[in-house]
């Protein structure tokens, strides 16, 4: 699969890798893909973020993404289902945090993947959702017949699947429709 | 947060979309609570038997799950 991808998804895939790093984070995620995505330049992604306005919210974006780092990679939507279920998980952050430290909840316990994409990049493994993104981001190449995998995919990729990253660019106004709509539409 | 006030007032009319994903935010939230106890007991010390004892599974499976931290 990955020698179909373009120079710019495979920069990506790279920068994500380096995204983790930086962060001290024990595998790479769907936020460390987000955040690669945000950097990239002269590329589809980057002309659909820019056409979206969402790369001058790159701020935004990636305290959004440090927000549900911290707690344990919940997204809004799994936070307030559990706020009707009477659980504040703010409190509950902030408790463990009191015990073990800043940042506790962030980046522990995520199943890294040994096979596939990890044994491509590395020793670095990729959670399951990172890896689910690319498998997502070929099916959406193969669906529009697009010979290869660009970053682009990518992106729409991380808009169709639940999760964070897929919220915090809805929040932003990046959906797939909006993607499609600059990408696709004359 | 209206929408979390929105979200706890609809917890009640037994939306089954809400309370499933209310569930499944909760099994995410233990995982994260039992990595962040493990990593500290194994740090303070803790054999793996002393801590599937106290989690009521198997050594080998605490040993599978949390083995490379």
């Amino acid at each position: 699969m990955f020698e179909r991808f373009t120079r710019g998804a495979r920069d990506v895939v790279t920068g994500a890798v380096e995204q983790s790093e930086r962060a001290g984070a024990d595998a790479i995620d769907d936020g460390h893909l987000l955040l690669a995505l945000l950097d990239r330049e002269g590329t589809r992604a980057s002309f659909a973020l820019a056409a979206l306005g969402a790369d001058r919210r790159r701020e935004d974006i990636t305290r959004a993404l440090a927000e549900a780092r911290r707690r344990g990679g919940l997204t809004q939507a799994e936070t307030e289902a559990l706020a009707g279920l009477g659980i504040d998980v703010e409190q509950i952050v902030s408790r463990v945090e009191e015990a073990h430290g800043a940042g506790a909840l962030a980046g522990v316990g995520a199943r890294r993947e040994r096979k596939g994409i990890g044994a491509w990049i590395g020793h670095r493994g990729f959670t399951r959702d990172a890896k689910d993104i690319l498998e997502r981001a070929l099916r959406i190449a193969t669906a529009r017949r697009d010979r290869s995998i660009g970053d682009e995919h990518i992106l729409l990729a991380l808009t169709t699947r639940p999760g964070v990253a897929g919220e915090v660019l809805a929040d932003h106004g990046v959906t797939r429709m909006t993607v499609e709509r600059v990408l696709y539409q004359p | 947060m209206t929408e979390a006030t929105d979200l706890a007032a609809r917890a009640g009319d037994r939306d089954p979309r809400v309370g499933l994903r209310a569930v499944t935010a909760l099994r995410r939230l233990v995982e994260q609570l039992e990595a962040v106890q493990v990593r500290s007991a194994r740090q303070q010390g803790w054999s793996w038997q002393e801590i599937a004892a106290e989690l009521g599974v198997s050594r080998q499976a605490v040993h599978k799950k949390h083995g490379r931290q």
